[in-house]
Parts: structure tokens; sequence; C-alpha cells
């Protein structure tokens, strides 16, 4: 089952399209990451998309957020965004991925602090 | 004392129950405590990481009152379940500490 | 509630940015990024309205109230502060594994 087979005629429709709303509103290189984002998560594993929803809920309010800062796709999700989904989706290498952002997260903050 | 972060972590949470349990507070009053105690290390964010943990296990109660400075407090006091916790808390750090020593003490 | 509703547009969202935007510099520089990093990690409190967030806003409103500077008040390891508060949430990749588990069970 494909992608789309799996989103028409569930009851995840609704949320799909919300999102696709949404994502028309990002800039163009938001959505390509967004594009490569759910082509990694999707066919990535065979169980019902609703338990998808959440994740690709919070991805897009990352980009939603960090667009509206006007940061670069690239500074908020790496080069990597095959890894920074299988962060997202706890597997393999997850937690070597989180600490990157920990220490992503420290860094930015003693540059930005001057520090 | 310094770098006593890790040591701590264990028993912070029964060093916050146990002064909420004296009189209801707020999580910068309490995180003054500890350093006056001698934790200086400790920081307002820690505490309140740990304010969190006991609102979620429903170990206290919350009341919010107006502050002369900043926003809203949010006060703490001890309920049942908390002086169950915190009962169990230091039946457990005497053990711990009774060993300790009788280790320090003792030749094995 | 969603993520969706927490930003898009929402009053309640409006009115946490705009909360966030009256604190200091040095206190908005370490809001800013650690508001990312746990939109990254996704703990499900995010889901459920601005309570996790605005929770920090207020404890940086005080500590900024009080005159301390931002790490004072995080300490200097600000992603260890982040994970304290987020220890026992459950977080995306928890419910990922979850519904791959359950696949797979069946």
């Amino acid at each position: 089952m494909n992608f789309w087979e799996k989103i028409t005629g569930s009851d995840m429709t609704k949320e799909m399209k919300s999102f696709e709303a949404r994502v028309k509103n990002l800039p163009a290189d938001y959505q390509a990451a967004w594009v490569e984002i759910n082509g990694y998560l999707w066919p990535h594993s065979d169980f019902t998309g609703r338990n998808l929803i959440p994740i690709l809920d919070g991805v897009l309010g990352l980009l939603e957020e960090t667009s509206a800062d006007g940061q670069s796709v690239q500074e908020v999700l790496g080069d990597d965004i095959r890894g920074f989904c299988s962060a997202l989706a706890g597997e393999e290498g997850a937690k070597s991925f989180r600490d990157k952002w920990r220490q992503q997260l420290n860094h930015n903050i003693a540059k930005k602090l001057g520090k | 004392m310094e770098n006593l972060t890790e040591m701590l972590k264990g028993v912070l949470e029964g060093c916050v129950l146990d002064i909420i349990s004296r009189n209801e507070t707020y999580g910068y009053e309490i995180t003054r405590r500890l350093n006056a105690l001698g934790f200086t290390d400790v920081v307002e964010g820690t505490v309140y990481t740990i304010l969190i943990r006991l609102e979620k296990n429903k170990l206290v109660e919350i009341t919010k009152k107006p502050s002369d400075m900043g926003p809203p407090r949010k006060f703490f006091a001890i309920n049942d379940a908390g002086r169950e916790e915190l009962r169990k808390f230091w039946e457990k750090w005497d053990f711990v500490s009774s060993k300790m020593n009788e280790l320090k003490e003792k030749t094995l | 509630m969603g993520i969706k509703d927490l930003i898009e547009g929402k009053r309640e969202w409006r009115a946490h940015v705009a909360r966030v935007k009256t604190l200091p510099n040095d206190y908005q520089i370490v809001y800013r990024e650690l508001q990312k990093y746990l939109f990254k990690v996704g703990p499900v409190e995010l889901t459920e309205g601005t309570g996790l967030l605005s929770g920090i806003v207020e404890l940086f409103e005080e500590g900024a109230a009080s005159g301390k500077g931002v790490l004072e008040v995080t300490g200097r390891d600000v992603a260890a502060f982040c994970d304290e508060l987020i220890k026992d949430s459950r977080t995306y990749a928890d419910i990922y594994q979850e519904a791959i588990d359950s696949k797979s069970k069946k």
C-alpha cells in the first residue's frame, strides 16, 4: 500500500488536507524538506498512518515556527534529513542524533549570548 | 559545595518535598533555601523541573498567588500522598546513609 | 489539540509569543533555542496546549524580575535542563516505536 492509498478513504484525510494547506504557506526550501520527510516516514513501516499524525504535526509545527523566525531549513534540520527522520522515529542512531541536538542547543546559546 | 550535581540527582526531589512539607512555598524560595543549606550549585531551573514532576505525580497542591515582582507565583503545599512519599524517602535515605557509614568505618 | 492549534493563529499562541518578547534579550535567546530543541524531540505535552512552554516563560519572567541572568536560572547546560523537564514524557520517537511494536505483534 502506498502513501496516497493509505491516506485516502480513511479518517486521516481531513488531517492530511489541513497539513497540505499549512505546507503551502512555507518557504520553498521548507516545502522540499517536508516532502522528503514524508517520503521517508511513510513507506518506512506499514502501520496505520494515524500514529504518524502527531509526529507530522510536530514536524510541521517546527517548520512553521522556525521559518517564521527567518532561519534556513538547513539550520534547523541539518544536512541529513534521513538521519533527522530516524531520530524522530526513535530508530537506530536516534540517540546520537539527540546528542547532536543537545550540543547544538548549548552551542547556539553560548554563541548567541556571546560567551 | 560544588560539583555535586550527579550525586544529588537521586535525593534532590526528596529535599524539595521536605522543604515544601514545612511551609507552603514557591520555586525561587526553595532554591534559595537549598543554596543557603550549602547546595550552591542548585539553580531555579533544576528546582522547577522537580516541581513539575511533583505536580505530575500529584504529591503537592498548587495555589497561584499574585507576586509583587514578576508574574503570579505558583505556591506548593504537600498533600497526603506527598507526605507518604516523603516518609519513604527518609526511610530510604536512612538506610543508604547508615550503610554508607558502615562501609566507610568497616574493614572489609 | 495539536501543535497546529498551538501555533496557527490561535489567540493563546499569539499571546504566548508576545509574552516571550517582553523578556530580556538573553532570556529570549535561550527560550527560542530551547523551544526549537523541544519541537524536535517532541514531548507529547507540546500537543496538549502551551502549558509546558508557558511554564518556562513564567520561570524566566520571575528570574528576570529578580535580576538574574538566564544561565543562572537554567544552569549552563540548557539541554540538561530541557531533558529533565521532559524526562517522563513520551516523545514522537516513543509513539512511533509503540506503533511499530503493536503492528508487529499482530
